[in-house]
């Protein structure tokens, strides 16, 4: 009896030894690699989940792309009463520890678009196929494109010698990419759009590229190009015979969110996302009653081209507004929903607004003068209240496209690249202040002038990626 | 009818022995162990000491054992009565021990351990238990993350060991792994003795888990008389002071924005305003063209309505804990209960943390060969955690950005929200952050002596922790207006461990000379954590907040994870003579926190142990212990993350609310266990009858396949993965010795040294360095962990003004560049040497105890100090004093730029920034009065009485500016190692407190 017992407890210390399996154990919310491309869902879920990435790339659309690239450029002038934020971009202090987010976030998007792309040819040729792989395909392309804008010189700057980000297709995570020729990279970016030209679907709902996205996505990569005749017709695709701009009632409604007129692709924040970057990269509402605290305000000989009576104006500019005991001429237009928390909107990557007057400059430049000049009519009629028709010609046309250009695209990341595109330097005005009439605190003396050539027209690589990546070399006005 | 003969043959010859057993000062000794040698008959004594015994005829010696006393053995004869007086056992020497699986005597030690036993507990009341720990072990360094009241510290057992796999030790409540959290939800009164274990003889037998070594804790147990006793605490807490640094006040504020020659504050601005209005002032008027007198004026105004923003917002917190036990023994049943409470403020308006909880802990021998116990223990705590955001929600913060020259309050009584936008008061007042948690703790077991020398023992304890934050950001809150809603979030999580231990155990004398000691067991863990967030907006009233009141539902998310360990285990022990002892062990885990190339692990060490002072040989007058010690052996780290080794696509991710997946990590099927291998030797000794004691070791503990992250090129869309990168080591030396300079019968007085060094340094990575996540610092071969890495600053240039960088080639710039970085060859936020000195002076019925602490040889990098002098690039903010001592002409020789060249306004990540992190600390300082014997026992109730007056951190000598004791960069910055940054967290404090100890 005795030793039955401890037989009993001699066994029962091995009760605790359970068996190997007990080890296998798996994640609740993620699924293995291998496993994530099996089903057509699948690939609706990767599809997703690269927008999703687009949109949480912090330098990029829904992150602070709407501010950087104005206030390097002559936009935007910094409100010493704010925080002080994205100071070395307006002081053209940034060097290569500022960069990171723009080199990593890019590479970050095109992952989850390579992943797609070598995953789809395994699924029946179709509709959803043609889709994802064109969705795919646009994506990769306009991020590359958009990498490029920051990282490399014009393309109507550059020699066969000079080069920029590799345009790397592949999911291999052993690769140390090195650089590659601007111009062959212009190549791809126009090959894969063009392939997703042919691909993707008319419509994919808001939030989603389709085929006039793609469409206006190429416009704009063939005016950085120079390359007018592939602009126009890429801009006659996207915005088909009668574009819609959309009309003067309607264009508030963009920034608000009630209309999908006029915009081909934008990144979709619903309430439930509630990222509200892209208003507070311009401002806070502080104080009771609330105040807007700017971050940046509009710089005053911009502020002074809003006239009254375009839309624009009334949409974008609040003009003479009051914080605390001075007046500040304020960008309004990422303030967000209506009746929702604020800064709270979607990211509006491409408007009909911008391939319209892609195809205008492109119009000019190719000699078709009364097209340009029309299509410059047709978007002022769609802005400025009883706007009557100007024949535009010559340089007065050339101007009234950029002019126009300038203010509809303003705060929306255009400008900076808008000068460096067309070899322009950046001159700001130092007799002007912050405040709206001209007075506050100007640009620092030594940020006038940024001369055509300069470094700071191209940002410099990651001194993090140099450093990891013997095969990537900075870029040599940086060095 | 034969078995009937034997009983009764057997019955007819027993006898019975009688005796009283007393302890040093002839006071019985209650719930001493008394038995037959080499049986389990025995018995335990009574309160009066008393003892009745039963004993075969062929008892021959009678053993007699108490905790806290030397073990005593007396030859019986024939007598029937036998009295016997115990001698405590203050020699080091001869302490029994907690270590892995198993109490041993200290002497049979052949590992590096630091213990701490209750009766340094008792007198050094304080709110958490690492605090304690602090100086008082060697080669233990216990950093408090911050002054937040109920904050983890972070302890490390001999250096950093790991990096990525938490360097944190193992830690043991009764058996049971408990993480930090849950530890600090242990009420410090409850615990009976710690054990860390430091070196692999120690640690191996705790497997994959032990390689940071291994904190044992075992909580009180009942003994003796019952007895009741009151602990009571009231003091009060302060923020510990600036050194070296002062923020400046109204005047030197406005006098330094005055002279940058373009800032105009807003707060002036208005005032010029307001005066232009009523004709002051002449339209046009600015700080910059009115007079000297009227801008003086204006200043003098301004000042006058202005706040000593750290007087405002740095509160006197107060802290007050009650406590009762009830514990005691009898014959079979033993028994510890207690109950406290502890109430904390912290020195952040409106910070508080509380715990109550309770203990109860019963040892019923229910046959003479068979015991069970349970250790029970819940404890909660409440919490308000105030932000430690990098804003003016942040209050500690905001006593360095807000402006001196802004009132506190506005005219109509209300917080004023200054130019920062934000009054920390008002966000702690209506933007809550509510934590509370509930610890429980239990431990059951069952142990059975079979065979004479064998114990079965088998154990299952759970640790349960529940988690529960309510953020409530209140409709018509100055937040709820900038952000544009009100919002409830409820979240939390609970975690569910359970562990079922099974051992046996064989100990075995012979022949008076060797003693076996032979433990086997097998051991499965399993954990579960679940996890859940809920919000709601658009609430009727603030007063309501529960999230059926609101609108609608607005978020709603839950997760979950797991991880198991199997392990087996066995340990041996063999000692000859008290003279020679040899140990060795072995462990065998698998986790599921590995690649499955990869699960199972084998660890194991020896050690072996010579006491020289009982060799025959050796006999030195002086000498009144030697003992020589050494071990070597492995134990490992599996303190990852749950899923690490797989590649995945995560789920928990939308677009358009609609579900998406995006990669999220690399796959490493070859992922493996840390292995860290140390050697150890070690030597201690006593002289002069123990009055002069020591202890020295030297320690080499090796990191193998050190866990980390292997970067890869961002070009990839992955910045890393998990994975096994090099290796590191952490050599050292730690000394301890104490001398007991008076030892009168009414005057004793002792000082006690402790000394620990350590050198860390990464021997071999997969590439020649990698910059760590924080960006300061790298790893590097050669250099100890996280050295930073950065631009050195060489000063103001005294011609230009300008700031200057050494280029990487060493030559100077003006200009920064970031790819001028270097390695700060030796400048690592790694602590290189620590310790205290304590002393005890007891005279008659007072004892006053200090202990200074001292720590030193790391770097930190001071965000602080980087805000604070920042060659006004941002002017709109306060500043250290020191920031108006700029350059202002050729040859001026200061450390700060021009601040009208606005080349100049900008701050980098530079050396000028990276301070020593040495300081000399008065870490604690205690004086009590313990009521006479004789007086109490006129009371008739009385037990004891003690009153004292405890202060902590009163004195504080460094080079740092600011406070240089950093845990944690803040507890909302992610990203740093402790040590590495300084950013605006909870300040750290100092106390003074009033407690009283009474026994019944």
């Amino acid at each position: 009896m005795k030793k039955l017992t401890y037989y009993i407890l001699a066994g029962s210390l091995f009760l605790g030894a359970c068996s190997k399996s007990e080890l296998d154990l798996f994640p609740y919310n993620q699924v293995e690699t291998k496993q994530a491309f099996n089903t057509e869902q699948d690939i609706t879920l990767a599809v997703n989940g690269m927008y999703n990435r687009l949109k949480s790339s912090g330098s990029y659309y829904s992150g602070s792309w709407n501010i950087i690239w104005d206030c390097i450029a002559d936009n935007l002038i910094m409100n010493q009463s704010g925080r002080l934020s994205q100071q070395k971009y307006s002081k053209w202090q940034y060097n290569s520890t500022d960069t990171h987010g723009m080199y990593q976030g890019g590479y970050t998007i095109v992952r989850t678009a390579n992943a797609i792309l070598e995953n789809i040819e395994k699924f029946p040729a179709g509709a959803f196929k043609d889709n994802a792989k064109g969705e795919a395909l646009a994506v990769r392309a306009m991020t590359y494109f958009d990498m490029s804008r920051i990282f490399s010189k014009a393309y109507v700057n550059a020699v066969d010698a000079d080069s920029t980000i590799n345009y790397t297709t592949t999911t291999d995570y052993n690769i140390k990419l090195p650089k590659e020729p601007l111009k062959g990279f212009y190549d791809k970016v126009i090959a894969d759009l063009t392939q997703a030209y042919s691909l993707i679907n008319t419509s994919n709902g808001a939030g989603r590229l389709n085929k006039a996205a793609v469409a206006g996505l190429l416009s704009r990569v063939y005016l950085y190009k120079g390359d007018w005749t592939n602009c126009i017709t890429a801009a006659n695709n996207a915005l088909g015979t009668t574009p819609n701009l959309p009309s003067i009632a309607n264009f508030p409604g963009i920034w608000t969110d009630v209309t999908e007129a006029g915009v081909l692709f934008k990144l979709k924040n619903t309430n439930t996302d509630n990222v509200n970057t892209l208003g507070v990269n311009y401002y806070q509402a502080v104080g009771n009653p609330l105040q807007m605290k700017s971050e940046y305000v509009i710089e005053y000989n911009l502020a002074q081209l809003f006239q009254p009576g375009d839309v624009r104006t009334t949409t974008y500019v609040a003009k003479d507004s009051l914080y605390q005991t001075n007046r500040y001429n304020q960008v309004v237009k990422w303030r967000g929903r209506a009746g929702q928390p604020a800064g709270v909107l979607d990211a509006k990557v491409l408007r009909t607004a911008e391939v319209l007057l892609n195809r205008a400059e492109a119009e000019y430049r190719s000699g078709a003068t009364n097209a340009a000049s029309d299509d410059v009519n047709l978007l002022k009629t769609n802005r400025i209240n009883g706007w009557t028709n100007v024949s535009y010609s010559g340089q007065a046309l050339l101007d009234e496209i950029l002019l126009q250009r300038r203010l509809e695209l303003a705060f929306e990341g255009d400008r900076f690249f808008d000068l460096k595109r067309r070899n322009q330097p950046i001159v700001r005005d130092g007799t002007k202040g912050d405040k709206s009439n001209g007075t506050g605190i100007s640009y620092d003396p030594n940020t006038l002038t940024m001369p055509v050539g300069s470094k700071l027209f191209l940002m410099p690589f990651p001194q993090l990626e140099l450093d990891f990546n013997k095969n990537l070399t900075q870029n040599p006005e940086w060095r | 009818m034969c078995m009937c003969l034997c009983i009764s043959q057997a019955w007819a010859q027993n006898r019975t022995i009688t005796g009283k057993v007393t302890d040093d000062n002839k006071q019985p000794l209650f719930g001493a162990s008394v038995s037959v040698k080499g049986t389990t008959i025995g018995t335990i004594t009574d309160e009066h000491g008393s003892f009745t015994l039963t004993v075969l005829p062929t008892a021959k010696t009678l053993l007699f054992t108490a905790i806290g006393f030397e073990n005593k053995e007396i030859s019986i004869g024939d007598r029937t009565a036998v009295d016997v007086q115990m001698t405590s056992s203050n020699s080091v020497l001869s302490e029994v021990v907690v270590v892995g699986y198993q109490t041993i005597r200290k002497k049979d030690l052949t590992a590096a351990i630091s213990s701490i036993s209750s009766k340094e507990l008792s007198d050094k009341p304080l709110p958490t238990f690492t605090q304690l720990l602090q100086g008082q072990a060697t080669g233990v360094q216990v950093t408090t993350q911050s002054g937040r009241p109920g904050v983890n510290a972070y302890i490390r057992v001999r250096g950093i060991g790991s990096i990525n796999a938490a360097p944190d030790p193992l830690i043991i409540v009764d058996g049971l792994p408990v993480s930090t959290t849950a530890f600090a939800l242990v009420n410090p009164d409850d615990i009976d003795d710690v054990t860390v274990l430091k070196d692999a003889s120690a640690t191996a037998i705790y497997g994959s888990r032990g390689g940071n070594g291994v904190v044992v804790v075992s909580t009180k147990k009942g003994r003796g008389k019952a007895t009741l006793s009151y602990n009571f605490q009231y003091g009060g807490v302060r923020a510990q002071e600036l050194k070296n640094a002062r923020m400046m006040n109204a005047m030197e504020k406005m006098q330094y924005e005055y002279e940058t020659g373009y800032y105009q504050n807003p707060i002036l601005d208005s005032m010029i305003a307001n005066r232009i209005t009523s004709g002051a002032l002449p339209a046009g008027a600015n700080i910059f063209n009115v007079t000297d007198a009227q801008r003086l004026g204006l200043w003098q105004t301004a000042a006058s309505r202005g706040t000593d923003w750290r007087k405002q917002l740095l509160v006197k917190a107060r802290i007050a804990t009650h406590e009762i036990t009830l514990a005691g023994g009898a014959d079979k049943f033993s028994y510890y209960f207690s109950l406290n409470k502890s109430d904390n403020e912290g020195v952040l308006y409106g910070s508080y943390w509380n715990r109550t909880g309770g203990r109860l802990n019963v040892e019923y021998q229910a046959m003479d060969w068979f015991k069970i116990g349970t250790n029970l223990g819940v404890s909660a705590t409440k919490e308000n955690q105030v932000r430690e955001a990098y804003n003016n929600q942040n209050a500690y913060g905001a006593t360095y950005f807000t402006n001196p020259y802004e009132p506190a309050f506005l005219p109509n009584g209300k917080y004023n929200p200054t130019l920062q936008n934000f009054n920390p008061q008002e966000g702690a007042d209506n933007n809550p952050q509510v934590f509370n948690r509930i610890s429980s703790f239990a431990t059951m077991y069952g142990e059975g002596k079979f065979l004479r020398y064998l114990t079965l023992k088998s154990q299952f304890g759970i640790n349960y922790n529940t988690f529960k934050e309510e953020y409530y950001l209140k409709k018509g809150s100055n937040l709820a207006n900038i952000l544009g809603y009100d919002n409830k979030r409820d979240g939390g999580n609970q975690d569910f461990l359970y562990v079922f231990t099974n051992t046996a155990n064989w100990r075995q004398t012979l022949a008076n000379k060797h003693n076996i000691n032979v433990l086997a067991g097998t051991e499965f863990t399993r954990s579960s954590f679940y996890s859940y967030s809920m919000q709601a907006r658009n609430f009727p009233t603030p007063s309501v907040n529960t999230l059926e009141n609101a609108a609608g539902p607005y978020t709603a998310t839950t997760s979950r994870a797991e991880w198991s360990l199997i392990s087996y285990f066995a340990t041996a022990g063999y000692d000859f003579d008290n003279r020679y002892s040899l140990t060795a062990s072995v462990r065998t885990d698998g986790s599921s926190r590995f690649g499955k190339n990869n699960q199972f692990a084998n660890f194991w060490s020896v050690g072996a142990a010579w006491d020289i002072y009982n060799e025959h040989f050796f006999k030195l007058d002086q000498l009144s212990a030697l003992k020589l010690r050494a071990s070597y052996g492995t134990a490992g780290n599996n303190n990852i993350g749950n899923y690490t080794s797989l590649g995945t696509y995560a789920l928990n991710v939308k677009y358009n609310d609609l579900p998406a997946a995006v990669p999220t990590q690399l796959a490493n099927p070859d992922l493996t266990w840390e292995k860290l291998k140390q050697y150890n030797i070690g030597l201690e000794f006593g002289f002069l009858d123990n009055r002069l004691l020591g202890t020295v070791d030297y320690y080499n503990r090796r990191t193998n396949d050190m866990l980390y992250q292997k970067n890869v090129s961002y070009g990839t869309g992955f910045a890393s993965y998990q994975s096994n990168v090099g290796d590191m080591r952490n050599k050292g030396i730690e000394l301890s010795l104490g001398y007991d300079v008076i030892r009168k019968k009414d005057l004793l007085w002792n000082v006690r040294a402790t000394y620990s060094h350590n050198d860390n340094e990464v021997l071999s990575l997969y590439t020649d360095d990698v910059v760590d996540a924080s960006g300061l610092g790298k790893l590097k071969v050669g250099q100890p962990v996280n050295t930073f890495y950065m631009v050195r600053w060489a000063g103001i240039d005294p011609t230009t003004g300008k700031n200057n960088y050494y280029k990487k080639d060493g030559t100077i710039t003006d200009v920064y560049n970031g790819a001028d970085a270097v390695n700060l060859n030796g400048k690592a936020p790694v602590v290189k040497y620590f310790g205290s000195v304590f002393t005890t002076l007891r005279y008659k019925q007072f004892d006053l105890s200090a202990q200074l602490y001292y720590s030193g040889g790391n770097y930190i990098f001071n965000y602080i100090y980087r805000d604070m002098e920042n060659d006004a690039s941002d002017p709109t903010s306060n500043l250290y004093v020191e920031a108006l001592t700029y350059w202002k002409k050729p040859g001026d020789k200061v450390i700060n730029a021009n601040i009208h060249d606005a080349s100049q306004r900008v701050s980098y990540n530079t050396d000028r920034y990276l301070q020593k992190g040495d300081y000399v600390s008065l870490r604690d300082i205690t004086l009590a009065y313990s009521l006479d014997n004789s007086l109490l026992r006129k009371t008739r109730i009385l037990k004891a009485l003690r009153v004292y007056l405890q202060a902590t951190n009163l004195w504080l000598s460094t080079k740092y500016k600011g406070v240089p004791e950093v845990g944690q960069i803040n507890s909302e910055t992610s990203g740093y190692q402790p040590g590495q940054a300084q950013l605006y967290g909870f300040p750290q404090v100092k106390a003074m407190t009033l407690g009283v100890n009474v026994k019944f």
